[in-house]
């Protein structure tokens, strides 16, 4: 009786083990016919379609009509940026410096004007002013062309309901397009030079300008609104005497954002050379192996975008603004400081305070490569010959006899399958038959390496994710972008982009979440961790690749640690945020209930912050994808290098579609993983 | 005479396709009661349902329901915050459907004023700025607009924080801003959507009083929102009482808490005392013959009960009071009984 009622309830097994189980038996099957039918592993030339080409050729001709308008644009744009160049180069830098300090005394006090004032000090002294000065030339041509792009975008789509989901749309896509791909097309269109870098992070920095702008606007409260209305303002007086003032908190912090995302994209965009900035330096040094030159730069880079970021962030979050006499007073005394030393001070270009400290970096790094080298490698080829080709190509490539020691064979491939099984059996008897499908599917993973997986069985794979997350809509949108890459013949490159970043977004959630714990449960940790947390949100990403070019040179490894570096961030912040805020009465109740630490953890708090942590692991996704890109430019394969190469070679098709593919990479990754959010706090009736 | 406001058939449907869906549902010619249970098996919203009101210049008028019932969104169609999707709002014989949008805007210059449950106030604003506001869209000077709103400031008693902001204000306060605010354009219908329902009873009584006042000052005509039934009672000329989106009853306090027409209003009323409102004229009897002895209290047909009970009681002896053991220890006069049961007015 027994098992004629039990067997209903088995056969209607729960949405996940029946997408697994497909998804398992499309990869077995691709396995077992690898041999006989090898364009289930390899999409034949044949069937793509030459999308490269027609975009180049499309996309080609669009931007030749538009050259000669975007060129007057371009020459246009030339004044202010001479302008603001020729300012902060004549400009004292004594001067300026006041003129910071005394701004950040009158935004946040005695703390915001040192800051300014010994930051600025820094750069003085590295001999980088007249780069750095460059470089903060674009950022102030760029971010006004930003922030009034983004506000008109963010009103529009606040006025008018049925663009706003459009808009939405478009920031989305356009927060997963990689930074290098716009340039491409901007290239051919503005020709060599500073105006593309400008031009670049205009739009790069719109986008978060927009998004707040919307978000202000969207929270200002119902009855200030409607009783603007009903004092009888007009639309536009409504709008910009009451919405957007009231919505000023967070405009500005669109602006601190906007800010942040112009001087990254200027730093990036310096990869196309021609201006003598700041991120060209870096640059060049790093080409040159001057380390420790590269490494002094790039601590210029990260105490401007410190500097500019805690005080606009002051600008915003300070409601209280210090006495401006003060201010006036330290601007003065470094005036004063400025006429005292006019006769006595060096042209700025040979100042060298810490020239001395640059080349001993430079030595010591040197001498502690050549000492640990050994050390350092083994670290490096541990990490890429157990962990990270394995991934890449599969055990049944990546085991041989000079770095395992023995040569994989057939029969122990059939051997680690027989082990895999058993386990999944193991734990389908146990009744967790999704955990078992999910277990096949590793096994299948880690045999061939996500470089060589079949596309059947990834896109199957793709598609029960987007079915148990979010239903057939969610299926059918990651199947059919994904098959747009396949389609285009870009399908190997993504996959080692796949690869790489899911390598480090693998170690960004595990090492990560752990970090995020402690942090959850010590309130130490997170005093150590938050203001590391804070520093490496605000570097700009082309400054991680400094340290580790410095100790493990060019390489996959190299760019791995960087993405994870710059990824791991807000794993951690997510994971502690969803642990630490649990409503204190689930607490006490677990509390009431006995319960110990742990099970409360474990039991009550865990699946409470499954929602954010699942939030922070998509950020982390996005990250990965992001720095994935620029790390290129210290040697990985895959989408990214195409991306950079066809910037060398301002190709604009290839740019395009490689950028697009990365980006529907990105955009897939975040609509699973917010799918599963959504449905975890659906399932805790959030 | 024309009314100061009149809303004839005035639906509010929210959802999807609310206004095809209505017009088809009122061709039927069907009962409104029926439109609206259509409309809701439908998934819409008949968040006002055939409203018809009539309220008189200078009359203060009190719309009361309970939570949901559809007060905000009646007196948001008749100043089109909200889009009506069927009826007519007339104001002083205009109507407010067909205006256009710069004759709405124009209209809420010089007609309208309007408070708000949570004040509304626009926190970038100092308190002269937020008063003054409806001057500046009308493109007055700075100075001019200033001087032209110390006096509603002092009215409201805010004089002396002109130059506050929003948040360093007490609730009281926040709400004195607003209700300055609506009163600095020039206004004739002024529509207070639970004004005091944010503010603790004692701040809540005296601003009742002080709005007494203006009114008796102004004497403009008032939409006043409450679901309180002693707020009602106190301000109201007339009362509409509104449930589930539809208008049940309308009448004054004494007609609202004497006939109530169902359980719904007489579930309002309960805790009224009776006495309070109810005048002589509607208890007294014919004289029908009846001997009249001259002297004793002196009653009028417009007395509450209470009062001349009091009135009545005093002419009674003062009668002994005794203790335990059966000793007098005092006396009470019988009238003192009817003013310390009745009230705190
Ligand atoms: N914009 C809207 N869209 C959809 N439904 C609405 C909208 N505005 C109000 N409603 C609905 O209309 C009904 C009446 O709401 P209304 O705000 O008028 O009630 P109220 O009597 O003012 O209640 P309260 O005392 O809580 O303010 C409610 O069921 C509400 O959910
Ligand atoms: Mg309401």
């Amino acid at each position: 009786m027994s098992l004629t009622q039990d067997l209903p309830r088995r056969l209607s097994a729960s949405r996940g083990t029946r997408a697994g189980l497909l998804v398992l038996a499309v990869g077995i099957v691709c396995l077992l016919l690898e041999q006989s039918l090898p364009w289930l592993s390899i999409w034949p030339a044949e069937w793509t379609v030459p999308t490269t080409q027609w975009i180049g050729d499309g996309l080609g001709a669009v931007l030749d009509a538009l050259k000669p308008a975007m060129r007057a644009v371009s020459a246009v744009l030339e004044y202010p940026m001479a302008g603001a160049n020729w300012l902060l180069n004549t400009i004292p830098p004594v001067l300026l410096i006041g003129l910071v300090a005394a701004l950040g005394w009158y935004l946040g006090g005695a703390l915001m004007a040192a800051l300014g004032f010994f930051g600025l000090l820094f750069v003085l002294g590295s001999g980088y002013w007249s780069e750095s000065m460059n470089t903060l030339a674009l950022v102030f041509v760029s971010v006004p062309l930003a922030l009034v792009l983004g506000l008109s975008i963010g009103i529009l789509a606040y006025e008018v309901p049925r663009v706003k989901a459009v808009v939405q749309g478009v920031l989305d896509v356009m927060q997963t397009v990689p930074t290098f791909a716009y340039l491409t097309p901007l290239l051919v269109l503005f020709g060599f030079g500073p105006v593309v870098g400008l031009i670049a992070s205009a739009i790069y920095a719109a986008p978060p300008m927009a998004r707040n702008v919307l978000l202000g606007l969207e929270r200002v409260e119902d009855e200030v609104k409607e009783a603007a209305v009903m004092s009888g303002g007009t639309r536009l007086q409504q709008l910009f005497l009451v919405e957007l003032p009231a919505a000023m908190t967070q405009l500005l912090v669109g602006i601190n954002q906007c800010l942040m995302a112009a001087l990254s994209m200027v730093i990036i965009a310096a990869v196309i050379g021609g201006f003598n900035d700041i991120g060209w330096e870096v640059l060049l040094t790093m080409r040159k192996a001057q380390f420790g030159q590269a490494f002094l730069a790039g601590l210029v880079i990260v105490v401007f975008a410190i500097v500019i970021d805690r005080l606009s962030r002051a600008l915003a979050t300070e409601r209280r603004r210090y006495d401006w006499r003060i201010g006036a007073g330290i601007f003065a005394a470094c005036a004063l400081i400025y006429l005292v030393t006019l006769s006595s001070m060096p042209p700025v270009a040979e100042l060298a305070w810490f020239d001395g400290a640059a080349a001993s970096v430079d030595q010591s790094v040197g001498e502690f490569t050549r000492q640990n080298g050994a050390g350092l490698d083994s670290l490096k080829n541990s990490a890429m010959f157990y962990m990270l080709l394995p991934l890449r190509i599969g055990l049944d490539q990546a085991v041989l006899p000079f770095t395992w020691g023995f040569q994989w064979t057939p029969a122990m491939s059939a051997w680690f399958f027989l082990a895999a099984a058993v386990i999944a059996g193991a734990a389908a008897l146990s009744g967790r038959t999704t955990l078992a499908t999910v277990l096949g599917c590793l096994a299948i993973i880690l045999e061939t390496g996500v470089a060589n997986l079949p596309w059947p069985f990834l896109l199957a794979g793709v598609a029960g994710l987007g079915w148990v997350a979010g239903g057939w809509r969610l299926a059918f949108f990651g199947v059919g972008l994904l098959s747009l890459i396949l389609l285009a013949g870009l399908w190997d490159r993504a996959m080692l982009s796949l690869y790489l970043s899911g390598a480090s977004v693998i170690t960004c959630a595990l090492v990560g979440g752990a970090l995020g714990l402690w942090a959850a449960l010590s309130k130490t940790a997170w005093l150590v961790l938050q203001p590391i947390c804070d520093m490496l949100q605000t570097i700009p990403l082309f400054v991680f690749l400094i340290p580790v070019l410095m100790f493990f040179q060019i390489g996959e490894f190299s760019a791995f640690l960087a993405i994870c570096a710059y990824a791991i961030v807000p794993m951690i912040r997510y994971t502690r945020h969803g642990l630490v805020t649990t409503p204190p009465e689930l607490m006490e109740a677990a509390q009431a209930s006995g319960a110990t630490t742990w099970q409360s953890l474990r039991d009550v708090r865990f699946p409470y912050a499954v929602p954010t942590i699942l939030l922070g692991l998509n950020q982390t996704i996005l990250y990965a994808f992001s720095m994935l890109v620029i790390a290129a430019l210290i040697g990985t394969t895959g989408l990214g290098q195409s991306i950079y190469l066809a910037l060398g070679s301002a190709d604009v098709g290839l740019g395009i579609a490689a950028g697009s593919a990365m980006a529907i990479l990105a955009l897939v990754a975040d609509r699973l993983v917010q799918g599963f959010a959504k449905a975890q706090r659906e399932a805790l009736g959030l | 005479m024309a009314h100061a406001v009149e809303t004839r058939g005035l639906w509010q449907v929210f959802g999807g396709n609310a206004k095809s869906s209505l017009e088809r549902e009122l061709k039927t010619g069907a009962a409104s009661d029926d439109v609206a249970s259509v409309l809701k098996e439908q998934g819409l919203i008949p968040a006002v349902q055939d409203a018809n009101i009539a309220v008189a210049p200078g009359e203060l008028f009190v719309i009361m329901g309970l939570s949901g019932s559809g007060k905000s969104t009646l007196i948001r169609s008749i100043s089109r915050l909200v889009e009506p999707t069927a009826g007519e709002v007339i104001m002083q014989g205009e109507d407010l459907l067909k205006a256009s949008k710069s004759r709405m805007t124009e209209l809420r210059r010089t007609k309208m004023g309007m408070v708000f449950q949570h004040f509304g106030l626009f926190p970038h604003m100092s308190v002269i700025d937020n008063v003054a506001f409806p001057l500046k869209v009308r493109g007055l000077k700075r100075k001019e607009r200033h001087a032209k709103v110390r006096e509603i400031i002092e009215m409201v008693g805010l004089a002396g924080r002109e130059e506050a902001y929003p948040r360093e204000l007490s609730g009281g306060q926040r709400q004195r801003v607003g209700i300055a605010r609506s009163l600095a354009g020039d206004c004739e219908v002024w529509m207070l959507d639970e004004p005091f329902s944010a503010l603790d009873p004692l701040i809540r009584r005296q601003l009742q009083d002080e709005f007494l006042s203006i009114q008796e000052k102004l004497k403009t005509t008032i939409l006043f929102i409450t679901h309180d039934i002693q707020e009602a009672l106190k301000l109201a000329d007339r009362i509409a009482i509104m449930r589930d989106g539809r208008i049940v009853q309308i009448g004054t306090p004494t007609e609202i808490v004497l006939n109530p027409v169902d359980d719904y209003v007489r579930d309002f009323a309960r805790d009224v005392p009776k006495g309070r409102h109810m005048t002589l004229d509607e208890v007294m009897e014919p004289i029908n013959g009846a001997a009249l002895s001259e002297g004793g209290p002196q009653l009028s047909t417009s007395m509450t009960l209470e009062d001349a009970l009091a009135g009545c009681a005093m002419s009674f002896e003062p009668i002994p009071v005794r203790d335990g053991d059966g000793k007098v220890v005092g006396v009470v006069r019988p009238e003192l009984f009817a003013r310390a049961l009745g009230s705190d007015t």
